[in-house]
């Protein structure tokens, strides 16, 4: 048998490992935030209990009659859930009704507490008088913390019992409402999920722990009042940006290309916005533009303008737009450059000097040899240049606070932080994604190489 | 008329003086090589023609015409480089098109030219692919055409057969010849195999150390190197060197090489006396000596240290004196290691060299 290399597989563990924590599970989590809603309906147990048959769900927001409570065990899991509803219930010693000594459990609803420790345990209570002549004056004693438990005994009113023993139980209503088809459903939920109305007789329900799919959120996005601004932004930055960024970003590669004298000073200038963070650039830019800026200064001491201009407010949108234009291009040419002069260097020598002494110009040379080759580099700049530019952010906010002009990354953001919408800022999270990846696409198919034509 | 003038040419590479006062004068229509070892200058002394590199002194006529600071385009010159230079991203048509489409040739002149340059290299049914994934020796044949097709009357070649494997380069080599020889341009084909340059060129220049050191035709260059280091570069084995004592006996004018005395030509008598009572240095070619199994008087005898069998001859290696000597003789000479030999010297064949300059002596 031919013995297997695995040292290979060793190597792309640790990359593997990476790729599982750190890109597919975050993807993964996006993902589904996006489209499942977590709390959609709420499932009726047709006992009161977690572990009993279902008896079919409800949507979140019902509005229900309550019919029937219940008081179980609680779970500590739950035990801070908004809207719980608890009931104590204690195990009690006393003298029954026929005279003899009992031990059982008895609902806070029957025991009125009389005596408490200073640490406020209670010690002994009284059996509540019943209301009511129908009723049956005589108090259940239950052989454990649960209404629906076996009686052991029964006690009459104003009997002095002694507490051993507290339980805490959790409320279960059995609910009546209609589903979406208009059926109506009952059975028993616990009330955490349930608000309550005064009237103690009827509710909501008020969240739900079926999830299911759905494009809610994605509605949501769409419909949100900033989402078009958002994307036409975006989008009118991406198509001034790029172009731009790539005349420059070639013509600088040309001109470290080219060995002039002080080459690596132009490559060293040409650099530095590699090692500025984007908020920082977005800062400069602020700091230029704002009215007490650079910009105004050199402008009035040039005696152009004889007041300060005021450039970034709501009603110079176009200013900021050309701010976060000028901030961009500054900030991210410079990969793009680095990219195109490793293309440019891959170039043969040779290659161009044959177009040179085959008779062509600069300009031929450039169109028809330097650019040509230049694809494949260029058609990586691109893809990796337009999914930064659809993820464009910091400088935004920096720029316009991010009201007047808004972006879609500015919006997840917003989502997320301001409107606690994690689902919300997942689709729009899903939404640059899915611009990224067609734009990845549009440019793989649109630029092709020669090579890959062949 | 192309004919090419190098005159004073000197390159330099910050300290290093690639090309020193080259002056190089290129007939019409002629074959010339140039030859050397690597770094020797030849190839920088193209490109100064070429224009891919300025000249720092001299001048470079072309057809009359002064060049020397002129770029490439401007030349109405064609080259072909050492790694071919095709376009990658063109289809093969278009590589040997491009010179033309630069230049706004006609486009039906153009197709007439790229195929008559195909047909001439046999790569007609290349003409329709990309040349990413041709071989050597078919990429070797686009440059050409692309180089033939500008129809330029100088052509420029740069080691054009060096990355081609042996079979094919031998191959090649003919060809290339007899194309070079039809399409009649003035060609300036630089090389480092002195093999390629004997063999194809009507006139070579050999260079060393930036230094043109003799322009001949290959039989002269051959036969009557100007220099030790000629006669030693040029040949396959190189010419053999040893040094010997001339002495004067009788009115002879004698030379002691090793244990035995030569004696130089008449018509050379008189060049070698003024080293008298001095060193010199002997050179002669393998297949110059006469190699005698039987004791002769006018032979030298040495022993054979080793005998190398390549077929068409033997190539025997001997001693004399302190000096290594190849000796070319038939394979049918029936010779061993250890076996002594005879050696006879023709006096004419004998070339004889000044020690400090290297330089051959002739009458």
């Amino acid at each position: 048998m031919k013995k297997r290399n695995w040292t290979p597989y060793w190597l792309i563990l640790p990359t593997l490992i990476y790729l599982a924590l750190f890109f597919a599970y975050p993807m993964v989590r996006g993902l589904i935030l996006s489209v499942w809603d977590d709390e959609a309906s709420l499932r009726l147990q047709s006992t009161a209990s977690i572990t009993s048959d279902a008896a079919g769900d409800l949507p979140q927001g019902t509005q229900i009659r309550l019919l029937d409570r219940q008081g179980n065990l609680l779970s500590d899991e739950v035990a801070d859930a908004a809207n719980l509803l608890t009931e104590q219930w204690f195990l009690a010693t006393g003298v029954d009704v026929e005279g003899n000594n009992i031990e059982g459990w008895v609902s806070e609803n029957r025991l009125r507490i009389r005596e408490e420790a200073e640490d406020g345990t209670p010690i002994m209570g009284t059996i509540r008088r019943k209301l009511g002549s129908t009723a049956d004056p005589l108090t259940d004693i239950h052989e454990s913390a649960s209404s629906v438990s076996p009686v052991i005994a029964k006690v009459e009113a104003r009997t002095e019992l002694f507490v051993q023993e507290v339980a805490t139980l959790e409320v279960w209503f059995q609910i009546e409402g209609e589903n979406e088809t208009g059926e109506t459903l009952t059975g028993w939920v616990p009330s955490r999920f349930i608000q309550v109305y005064g009237d103690e007789e009827s509710g909501r329900i008020d969240r739900a722990n079926q999830g299911a799919f759905t494009l809610e959120f994605f509605e949501k996005m769409v419909n949100d009042r900033f989402f078009w601004p958002a994307v036409r932004t975006t989008l009118l930055l991406m198509l001034f940006i790029i172009p731009a960024q790539f005349v420059l970003a070639t013509v600088m590669a040309l001109v470290i290309q080219a060995r002039l004298r002080f080459n690596s000073i132009f490559l060293y200038i040409f650099s530095i916005p590699l090692g500025v963070s984007d908020l920082a650039v977005g800062i400069l830019f602020f700091s230029i533009f704002t009215q007490n800026g650079l910009l105004n200064s050199v402008l009035q001491g040039l005696g152009l303008i004889t007041q300060a201009q005021p450039y970034l407010t709501a009603d110079t949108r176009h200013w900021i737009l050309i701010a976060i234009w000028l901030a961009e291009l500054w900030r991210a040419t410079s990969i793009v450059m680095v990219i195109v002069v490793s293309g440019l260097q891959a170039i043969s020598d040779e290659v161009l000097e044959a177009a040179e002494l085959f008779g062509a110009s600069f300009w031929q040379r450039l169109w028809h040899v330097i650019l040509p080759l230049l694809k494949p580099s260029l058609q990586v700049a691109l893809i990796l240049r337009t999914i930064l530019a659809v993820q464009v952010f910091a400088v935004v906010i920096a720029l316009s606070g991010g009201d007047i002009v808004t972006v879609l990354a500015n919006e997840t953001f917003r989502q997320y932080f301001e409107f606690r919408n994690g689902n919300v800022a997942s689709a729009y999270a899903v939404f640059i994604l899915a611009l990224s990846m067609l734009s990845a696409v549009f440019y793989l198919r649109a630029v092709r190489t020669q090579q890959e034509l062949s | 008329m192309a004919e090419i003038k190098i005159e004073n040419v000197t390159k330099r590479f910050g300290d290093f003086t690639a090309v020193d006062n080259a002056n190089l004068t290129i007939e019409d229509k002629e074959f010339m090589v140039l030859v050397g070892p690597s770094g020797c200058g030849k190839t920088t002394l193209l490109r100064s023609i070429a224009g891919l590199g300025m000249a720092d002194e001299g001048r470079i006529m072309i057809g009359g015409r002064d060049v020397t600071y002129l770029p490439p385009r401007e030349r109405q010159i064609s080259m072909v480089f050492q790694s071919y230079a095709i376009f990658p991203h063109m289809k093969v048509y278009d590589n040997i098109a491009f010179g033309l489409k630069m230049t706004k040739v006609d486009k039906k002149e153009i197709n007439r030219r790229v195929n008559e340059a195909a047909e001439l290299l046999h790569i007609e049914e290349l003409l329709d692919r990309y040349p990413n994934n041709m071989s050597g020796g078919q990429r070797q044949r686009v440059a050409v055409a692309r180089a033939i097709a500008m129809q330029a009357e100088v052509l420029l070649m740069d080691e054009p057969l060096s990355n081609l494997d042996a079979l094919l380069r031998l191959e090649m080599r003919a060809e290339l010849k007899k194309l070079l020889a039809d399409i009649n341009a003035t060609t300036i084909y630089v090389t480092h195999d002195q093999i390629e340059a004997l063999s194809m060129g009507d006139r070579i220049a050999v260079m060393k150390d930036g230094l043109v050191q003799q322009v001949d035709q290959p039989t002269t260059i051959y036969d009557r190197p100007a220099n030790s280091f000629v006669g030693g570069f040029i040949g396959n084995p190189p010419m053999n060197f040893m040094t010997g004592q001339v002495q004067k006996d009788n009115g002879q004018i004698l030379v002691k090489v090793g244990d035995s005395l030569l004696t130089p030509a008449s018509f050379i008598q008189e060049q070698v006396g003024k080293y008298e009572g001095d060193s010199i240095t002997v050179g002669i070619r393998a297949e110059n000596m006469e190699t005698l199994v039987d004791p002769t008087t006018d032979a030298i005898p040495v022993t054979v240290d080793v005998v190398e069998p390549l077929g068409s001859q033997n190539l025997l290696t001997v001693r004399i004196g302190d000096d290594r000597v190849k000796v070319s003789t038939h394979p049918d000479l029936a010779v061993r290691a250890g076996q002594k030999v005879w050696l006879r010297f023709p006096a004419e064949k004998i070339r004889w060299i000044e020690r400090q300059s290297g330089k051959v002596l002739y009458s």
